[in-house]
């Protein structure tokens, strides 16, 4: 961390201090101490909340056993809870709620609508129109969650193929989600309006988005393509900031804003459709994330990191209450994130209306 | 001497009926380029193709002599900066923090501070006279001073090449010359610059070059007294006119006749 | 994003014959309303029937129709009609009778109904699902036009929280009571059958009153359309009309609604459909919008009863799958918008 210090003739220091600087070798990156500050603070819940998690209810483990149990010198029955019970669950709750929170910041930011996500241009409702498909016509020949993936992706080829011009007009983008959520939306309806009741009420639980009974495999898939997606986020973070200014300013600047828009498009639905392939379509955690990152930061940019920690902290809070409130018992942890969400919303919103901000 | 930054058979807009066409310009380094014309004429659309931002359908830029369109984007903005009509303020940004924002050229995947960030960054600031607002959130500032906090994240990108897209719309008057003789200081510093203005006697005024676009074509190109002739002002915006030497600076100025 | 322009005035006459031809594409769908379902019937019976000179038999089967053909048409007229005050007042093309949370509200008063009272029958769900509707619908426009500039954004934002938290509310129940469950499933597909005059009665005179209303309106949006300081210039109260005219958009669809479940894009589309053929006029709009709605919303329910015989398709799976590719077209030809 150095400061100029040569300069000879300097009338008036300007008060807007620099930010400190994490330099390391050839690496040197700006810090935003207050992001950093929030990020430990979010990485302490998030740790509180999976410990929670693991510890309460029947079946718990206590949290003086904990350490044990995870170094692998638990009884069998604590193994059990761990390894298969809950441990699996927590881990799929913590990479999809980071995968969602880090989608939204991404579209949110080159979309420059505060209200995107994936599921705006109908990503959700395709995973859900999958899933039910999958169930209805194909019983058991395809799994519901590669049904659902494939109703994502077709969704969003749909979407693709429907602009004209790809992923990059954000206003077409949203007209299409619309129209081929409709469709989606209206297809799940007539699915679960015509089977029986009991495997309607399986599928519906489903398309809400659910953690119940997650293996590890879960856990490695959503992990795999979060660490797969790192790269490309710590490419685009930069070109991302610079697009908020417009897309002129940032072709001037060499930030390439159509391709970085396709790219940052690309990498949300991506891994948007990690997170349906593992837990379902969960709302409104990629849409409200980002929102509270921002607001924590206080920092202008997509706040990539703290959205990932957020989201996941989200959806390990919003499980947690599935998992151990008296009216949260079997219920999917989507339709917790919807209400929470919607809520927390509401309260922006008066929040900034009687600020005269919006 | 050779053009730092010039226009080889421009072609620009879509279609069959393009915007610019088979335009030639070159701009001299050190020159204060103003292009005007009428609504409609290309003068905006022409600058973003010389700042990288619109792809022409044929013809070239070239920067030092280097087709802009063969080198990396980063490169490019490096040496030539644009600041566009309507660039969108993050919520929530300082203006120290808007400044820092032209440094993004300079920085790589990893390296993304250096201790010349910060010179630039200061100097941009103080050229602008917002030193003392560094922390200050761009939205609470006047227009005039947001337009500055503008300037400043363009001169931070530290570039010999200024592109300006008609940077005084929406000020008041005293703000504009202001802003103009901002430009002015820095054109005697050496920075070429290449601004879109609107006001005929503003651009004859501060520039050292007029270049008078009508219909995507250059209809004249020289010293100010030499553009702005009543003729060339009837024939291309259809204004009779008289033009008498400004009182103060002796550039011409445009005295419409009123109809009779 | 297309915008509405000034209005411009097509010649009375030219509105007149495009109200004709309205009107004999509705009685046109109409009778096929009544000549299509299961038992089938050829129009020269359904005519018989109408005129009183048909055989028993004849007649039952056809009068079972009534009541069907009876919803779509004030369902169909009062959802176009609630689209059209919606897209005129938000000067938004996409803007749509749901944006105000009507649905969620129906649906969160259905699924409390089933769950407190039991299993009841559709006739049973309007009452509650009216009310519900309204409310919904109310408290987002409450919220979301407070200050009085009659921002889009604020209105789109209100209507989003309260679809998700009363969503969430129907999901948790939905999910938590099989019986509630199943009442919830079938009415949230969206269907004109099964429902009997009493389902109709009990919403037409809500509906009515959003017809008057937006009748009321009608020149006011006329002058909204030039923007809101333009048409305060022109002398118009801005303020009544925005209020009224969305109230009207509210009950139009919390009436629908409740009679035949969520029914997308007819409140969308249909808007559309009336500004391509009579132009920008609300005055003639309006009374247009009243013929096309009926017009399409039958037509697909004749569709979804023959398309998969011997079951049928709900009105609501085929107007989506007839709406949304229209749309996706549309977006095709959008200029390009950021």
């Amino acid at each position: 961390m150095t400061r100029s210090t040569t300069r000879t003739r300097r009338p008036r220091p300007p008060r807007g201090a620099a930010p400190p600087v994490l330099a390391l070798g050839p690496v040197a990156l700006p810090v935003h101490p207050r992001s950093v500050l929030c990020a430990v603070l979010l990485l302490v819940l998030v740790a509180a909340a999976a410990a929670a998690t693991l510890a309460m209810g029947r079946l718990g483990i206590p949290l003086t056993r904990l350490p044990a149990v995870v170094t692998g010198a638990g009884e069998a029955t604590e193994a059990f809870v761990l390894g298969r019970l809950r441990g699996p669950r927590l881990a799929v709750a913590v990479g999809t709620g980071a995968a969602l929170g880090l989608a939204g910041a991404l579209f949110q930011s080159v979309t420059r609508n505060p209200l995107g996500s994936p599921d705006v241009i109908g990503l959700g409702a395709g995973a859900g129109a999958g899933a039910a498909f999958a169930a209805l016509v194909l019983p058991g020949v395809v799994p519901v969650p590669m049904g659902a993936l494939a109703g994502a992706a077709l969704a969003m080829a749909v979407v693709a193929a429907a602009t004209g011009t790809g992923l990059r007009h954000p206003g077409r983008l949203i007209v299409a989600g619309i129209g081929v959520a409709a469709m989606a939306q209206a297809f799940t309806h007539f699915v679960v309006s015509v089977m029986a009741r009991d495997q309607a009420g399986v599928l519906s639980a489903y398309v809400n988005g659910s953690l119940g009974a997650r293996a590890w495999e879960h856990a490695w898939t959503i992990w795999a393509v979060l660490l797969l997606a790192l790269p490309f986020v710590a490419a685009l973070a930069g070109p991302v900031t610079v697009n908020e200014m417009g897309d002129e300013l940032a072709d001037a600047l060499g930030a390439r804003a159509s391709a970085t828009r396709t790219g940052a498009v690309v990498l949300s639905v991506v891994l948007s459709a990690a997170a349906v392939s593992v837990a379902g379509p969960i709302a409104f955690v990629s849409l409200t994330a980002p929102q509270i990152a921002r607001r924590l930061s206080g920092a202008p940019g997509p706040n990539l990191a703290l959205s990932a920690l957020v989201g996941a902290l989200l959806l390990v809070a919003a499980d947690l209450a599935v998992q151990q409130s008296p009216v949260g018992d079997g219920l999917p942890v989507g339709i917790f994130t919807m209400g929470f969400g919607g809520v927390y919303l509401g309260y922006l919103l008066v929040r900034e209306w009687r600020k005269g901000v919006l | 001497m050779s053009p730092v930054l010039s226009a080889e058979g421009l072609t620009l807009g879509y279609g069959a009926d393009p915007v610019v066409r088979d335009l030639d310009l070159g701009v001299a380094e050190g020159e204060f380029t103003v292009i005007v014309g009428p609504n409609g004429c290309g003068k905006s659309t022409l600058l973003k193709a010389l700042g990288r931002v619109n792809k022409p359908m044929s013809g070239r830029v070239l920067l030092n002599g280097q087709d802009i369109r063969g080198l990396r984007a980063k490169a490019v903005a490096r040496r030539m900066a644009l600041l566009p009509q309507s660039p969108v303020a993050p919520e929530g940004i300082t203006v120290r923090a808007l400044a820092a924002r032209g440094r993004f050229p300079h920085h790589t995947l990893v390296r993304q501070w250096s201790p010349r960030d910060e010179t630039a960054i200061s100097r941009a600031l103080e050229l602008t006279g917002l030193a003392g607002l560094a922390d200050t959130q761009v939205g609470s500032l006047s227009g005039g001073q947001r337009q500055r906090a503008w300037v400043a994240m363009v001169l931070a990108q530290d570039t010999g090449v200024l592109l300006l897209d008609e940077p005084t719309t929406f000020l008041d008057i005293a703000h504009q010359y202001d802003l103009l003789e901002l430009f002015a200081d820095l054109h005697r510093q050496g920075r070429t610059i290449v601004a879109v203005l609107h006001d005929l006697a503003q651009a004859a005024r501060f520039a050292t070059r007029l270049v008078l676009m009508d219909g995507g074509r250059v209809v004249a190109d020289g010293p100010p007294g030499q553009v702005v002739t009543a003729a060339l002002v009837e024939e291309v915006f259809g204004l009779p006119c008289d033009v008498v030497p400004d009182p103060r600076t002796s550039t011409p100025l445009v005295i419409p006749h009123e109809r009779s | 994003m297309k915008t509405l322009t000034a209005p411009s005035r097509p010649g009375p006459a030219r509105a007149v014959l495009m109200l004709g031809a309205g009107a004999a594409a509705l009685a046109g769908a109409v009778l096929l309303s009544l000549v299509i379902g299961s038992k089938p019937t050829s129009p020269t019976e359904v005519w018989q029937v109408l005129t009183g000179g048909a055989d028993p038999f004849t007649t039952t089967v056809v009068e079972s129709r009534y009541p069907r053909t009876l919803l779509g048409i004030v369902a169909g007229a009062a959802l176009a009609l609630a689209g059209t005050l919606m897209q005129g007042i938000t000067r938004n093309p996409l803007a749509d009778p749901g944006l105000l949370g009507v649905n969620a509200g129906a649906a969160a008063a259905v699924v409390t109904a089933t769950a407190l009272l039991g299993p009841t029958s559709v006739a049973g769900t309007v009452w509650w699902a009216l009310p519900g509707a309204l409310a919904a619908g109310l408290a987002a426009y409450t919220v979301g036009s407070r200050g009085g500039d009659g921002g889009l954004v604020r209105l789109v934002l209100a209507g989003a929280v309260v679809s998700a938290v009363l969503n969430a509310y129907v999901q948790a129940v939905a999910l938590s009571m099989p019986e509630t469950f199943d009442s919830y499933r079938y009415w949230v597909v969206g269907s004109l059958g099964g429902r009997g005059y009493d389902v109709v009665l009990s919403v037409l005179p809500v509906i009515g009153v959003g017809v008057l209303l937006a009748f009321l309106v009608a020149g006011g949006l006329n002058a909204l359309a030039l923007g809101e300081e333009a048409a305060i210039a022109t002398g118009a109260n801005t303020v009544w009309i925005r209020s009224a005219g969305l109230v009207a958009g509210a009950v139009l669809a919390a009436g629908a609604t409740a009679a035949a479940g969520p029914i997308a894009f007819v409140g969308l589309a249909v808007p559309h459909v009336v500004r391509a053929l009579v132009g920008v006029d609300f005055r003639v709009q309006v009374p247009f919008a009243l013929l096309v709605g009926p017009t399409l919303l039958l037509a697909a329910d004749v569709v979804g009863r023959t398309i998969v015989r011997p079951t049928e398709l709900m009105v609501g799976v085929v107007t989506a799958f007839v709406g949304a590719p229209v749309l996706l077209y549309a977006v095709r030809k959008m200029r390009s918008a950021s």
